[in-house]
């Protein structure tokens, strides 16, 4: 029982929270910024399955969840609405929140597929070539989506508003915050399992020697493809969910500054230590939502204090020279992200007691 | 096939921003194996730099009120060396204590990337979204060679790729510097004992990486005079995969990287719709990438057991 | 029949003939030593041989199957385990980790069984287990387990790259330079293992070294190799003696 208490610490707060949410006590906007911890957490954790634990450099990891994030809208609106693209619904959209799981695993797979884009010249190519390849591939795949116009080209796309009010209509709970609890869920624990199985320490193998590993049995190729799909897959599912929340997509917003966070996330919180990648990027979303406040108080404080000339005003702008400010100097004092390559239960070796997930 | 020439010009010039922009980022690579990532909005300081410089210059009611010739022949070393500075500054306070700490190479690529989004988002808070317009410096004559035409902009900015080229391949294959820079890229550990100063080294590296971005930026903004804090990013970020077309780490491979992805894209826009371009020219790119996977000029990876 | 065969070996990289013609057999349960001068191709036959270089002439047989050609994973899973020159372990698993990752070509289940935990998972992983925890037994090394291999002396780092090629029940055992870098209490060490080995598992061994001390004491017979050639073979004390050897070792004293 011990050996739970972690976990069904965690299952606790995840109730609560959905329950708080129900209740109204947290605001829509609160509400929101959890739903997007929950996301960057996957989108975070997912992208550590190749840059931390394969030790590759993906920089594109932004256009997998364009992927999932287009294909899992398009399942949606296909599947529970009327809709001029797709004609009349396929299921009858009282059954969106029993069916939605199905919207989201095939918008894993077809990101899954897309990262074989990635997968296949990762045979051959490594390091820099490969992070070239990963920021071609997440160009590529923006234009790609830009040029269907079916889909709404660069306009965007919409209509999952829809989806989730009637999700809500047959039961009336915050719908995409449990979607984004149960996804986080399952993808830390297919992580962690992954990782902690001889087959998953393949991808360590091949990260740490590559050429040891070739020889010593493992099948590299075969590892890579596995490790590319499963990041982009569950890449995909962080996009679908994206999507969700916000009822509308549009492929500008998976271009290469969502990449850059996904990075700067990763190696905020370590290489190839995932408790570490949480806490990143748990820790970004607070700091970017954050700063959002502390910048107007910082904007009074300093005129209030004349250091600021009065004709000008602290903007929102600054928040992002505030927030890659902040991540240098954390690289320069912690030169190895939060926990380095290892997990929570390594710094704190109490912890295993309490926590599994066997 | 008129057509085609003049799209050829255009691909020169195109590729000539390309390739002064690639060359810093390959030099910077070929010494230290670091992506210098805020090496595009060091391209973008450079033309903010040279804009500053030549208003102040130039303002009639100012403090110089140099003519238009002079301005030019000032602006540009002013540039050079400022730019130059900037990047110095960079590697001093942002990339050095990192590398001497001994952090993993990549975090030493996230902070570039870091510096490069303080970089432009710091010019946008400062100067505000208003473009800036750089004055004209140059008088404007166009060349008609049979049904192509060519502006001396135009040919100077190819010429000034040209050189800065040569000029670099020169430093880099012929003078003692230049071993150095090669020796780094070798064994960083051997150098000190071999008695080259290293820091040296890396800062001639940055300064010579920067200076040429600095220039390049000026170039661009004279040829196309609307300046805004984020026209470093798209051509950084281009530059960057023309130097590993090229093949990172070798100049010739930057230079040639840089007028191919420039040729490509200028094609596809020219000849097919032109929301094609990235697709088509990320597109090839990955097949020579997939062809070979160390870059034109790349030597092929070799695991030696 | 030989257990390993090899016939008319022949590797170019590029102008370069690495190998020329290298013809060899092993025999079962069989040790035997390949020595040479440095650049010789010694390093380059084990390459071929163990799948990382696709050779550009000639024939591999191990066992009665011909296996150049195949991948590395593939040559592996058939009985052929090795080591490395310059040791080649993954430095941030555990010991048990890096011996356990050996059994990698016999793991029966895959991604979602080892997700969801499926019971062919839980099965593979307990037999994967037992066989790793023996041959860290069977090594001595049972008291690092749990110890990162670059916080391990280098002897112990080489006896853990040992103790991982036999966690793959190879019938061949391809030795690169075991004793390269180690001091004499080590190389005793080696030797008393090596030839422990060879005695218990009753598998054959190909071993490349240096020191002669080594070479002498465990090898049955020896193969000299020259640039790219095959020099000459025999016992020990045939090599010991033969004057092409001596050539190749110290040059041709009459030039």
């Amino acid at each position: 029982m011990q050996r739970y208490a972690i976990n069904i610490l965690f299952g606790t707060a995840a109730i609560v929270l959905v329950a708080l949410a129900q209740a109204g006590i947290l605001d829509k906007y609160v509400l929101t910024v959890i739903t997007f911890m929950g996301i960057n957490c996957i989108f975070a954790v997912s992208l550590n399955l190749v840059n931390g634990h394969m030790g590759e450099f993906s920089c594109g990891h932004g256009g997998f969840m364009c992927v999932g994030a287009y294909v899992g809208s398009l399942l949606s609106v296909a599947f529970f609405t009327n809709s001029k693209l797709f004609g009349p619904a396929l299921f009858a959209p009282e059954l969106a929140h029993f069916l939605f799981p199905l919207v989201l695993v095939g918008a894993s797979f077809a990101a899954a597929l897309f990262g074989l884009i990635v997968a296949l010249p990762s045979f051959h190519t490594r390091d820099d070539y490969l992070a070239i390849i990963t920021i071609a591939a997440n160009y590529i795949i923006i234009s790609i989506v830009e040029n269907i116009d079916a889909i709404g080209g660069p306009r965007g796309f919409s209509g999952m508003k829809r989806v989730v009010n009637s999700m809500s209509d047959a039961a009336d709970l915050p719908w995409m915050l449990i979607w984004t609890i149960i996804g986080l869920f399952v993808c830390v624990m297919a992580l962690y399992r992954l990782m902690t199985s001889t087959y998953g320490k393949g991808i360590s193998a091949v990260c740490q020697n590559e050429v040891a590993a070739e020889i010593m049995g493992v099948n590299t190729n075969r590892v890579k493809i596995m490790a590319f799909m499963v990041s982009s897959g569950l890449a995909g599912l962080a996009g679908a969910l994206y999507a969700h929340v916000y009822g509308y997509v549009n492929a500008q917003s998976f271009n290469i500054l969502k990449s850059t966070e996904g990075l700067v996330m990763v190696y905020l919180g370590g290489m190839g230590s995932i408790s570490g990648v949480l806490l990143a990027a748990i820790a970004f979303t607070l700091l970017i939502e954050g700063l959002r406040f502390i910048i107007p108080w910082l904007n009074d404080v300093l005129h209030a204090a004349n250091l600021l000339p009065a004709s000008y005003e602290l903007s929102q702008v600054w928040k992002w020279v505030i927030i890659p400010l902040i991540l240098i100097l954390l690289m320069q004092f912690r030169p190895e992200g939060f926990l380095g390559n290892r997990e929570l239960t390594h710094v704190f070796p109490r912890l295993k007691r309490w926590i599994t997930f066997r | 096939m008129e057509l085609f020439l003049q799209q050829c010009v255009n691909a020169l010039q195109w590729g000539s921003f390309y390739a002064l922009i690639a060359l810093g980022y390959t030099l910077v690579y070929g010494v230290l194996r670091l992506i210098n990532f805020a090496h595009g909005d060091i391209f973008m300081v450079g033309a903010y730099i040279a804009f500053f410089l030549s208003t102040a210059f130039m303002a009639p009611d100012g403090l110089f009120n140099f003519s238009r010739e002079f301005t030019l022949a000032l602006t540009i070393p002013l540039t050079i060396i400022l730019t130059s500075l900037v990047g110095v500054t960079l590697e001093r306070i942002a990339y050095r204590p990192l590398m001497r700490k001994g952090a993993h190479r990549l975090y030493v690529v996230i902070t570039a990337l870091m510096c490069g989004l303080v970089l432009e988002n710091g010019n946008l808070a400062l100067l505000g979204a208003s473009r800036k317009t750089l004055p004209v410096l140059l008088d404007r004559s166009v060349y008609f060679l049979g049904g192509i035409t060519v502006t001396n902009l135009k040919l100077w900015v190819i010429l000034a790729a040209m050189l800065v080229f040569s000029g670099l391949h020169f430093i880099v294959t012929k003078t003692r510097f230049g071993m150095a820079m090669r020796a780094v890229s070798w064994d960083k550990f051997a150098l000190p004992l071999m008695g080259i100063p290293l820091d040296s080294v890396i800062v001639f590296t940055f300064i010579l990486g920067s200076g040429v971005a600095g220039l390049g930026g000026m170039l661009f903004a004279m040829s196309y005079p609307v300046l805004e804090p984020y026209m470093g990013v798209m051509t950084g970020w281009k530059a960057f995969i023309a130097a590993v077309v090229g093949g990172i780490g070798d100049i010739r491979g930057a230079f040639v990287g840089g007028f191919l992805l420039a040729f490509v894209e200028i094609m596809v826009a020219a000849f097919l719709p032109s929301t094609f371009r990235d697709l088509f020219a990320f597109s090839i790119l990955l097949l020579i990438l997939w062809q070979r996977p160390t870059g034109i000029f790349g030597k092929p990876l070799t695991n030696k057991i | 029949m030989p257990l390993l065969e090899i016939t008319g070996l022949t590797q170019r990289f590029g102008g370069l003939q690495a190998i020329s013609n290298f013809s060899f057999q092993l025999e079962d349960h069989e040790l035997v030593g390949l020595i040479g001068p440095n650049g010789a191709g010694k390093t380059t036959v084990f390459n071929i041989v163990s799948g990382f270089y696709k050779p550009t002439e000639g024939d591999i047989v191990f066992g009665g199957d011909r296996i150049n050609g195949l991948k590395p994973y593939q040559v592996t899973a058939m009985g052929i385990a090795r080591t490395f020159q310059n040791i080649r372990l993954w430095n941030d698993l555990t010991v048990l980790d890096n011996i356990r990752l050996a059994r990698y070509s016999w793991l029966n289940y895959g991604f979602w069984s080892a997700v969801l935990r499926l019971n062919r998972y839980r099965q593979a992983e307990k037999a994967v287990e037992t066989k790793a925890r023996d041959v860290l037994e069977m090594v001595e090394l049972s008291e690092y387990a749990e110890e990162l291999p670059k916080n391990l002396p280098y002897g112990l780092q080489r006896r853990v790259e040992l103790a991982r090629a036999l966690a793959v029940n190879p019938k061949l055992l391809l030795l690169d330079e075991p004793a390269a870098g180690l001091n004499s209490t080590d190389v005793d060490g080696l030797v008393r293992h090596i030839r422990w080995i060879y005695d218990e598992c009753k598998i054959s061994i190909w071993m490349i070294e240096h020191q002669m001390k080594v070479v002498m004491s465990l090898c049955q017979r020896l193969v000299v190799m020259n640039f790219g050639c095959s020099i000459a073979w025999g016992t020990p004390e045939e090599i010991r003696e033969n004057p092409d050897v001596i050539k190749a070792y110290l040059g041709d004293e009459t030039l």
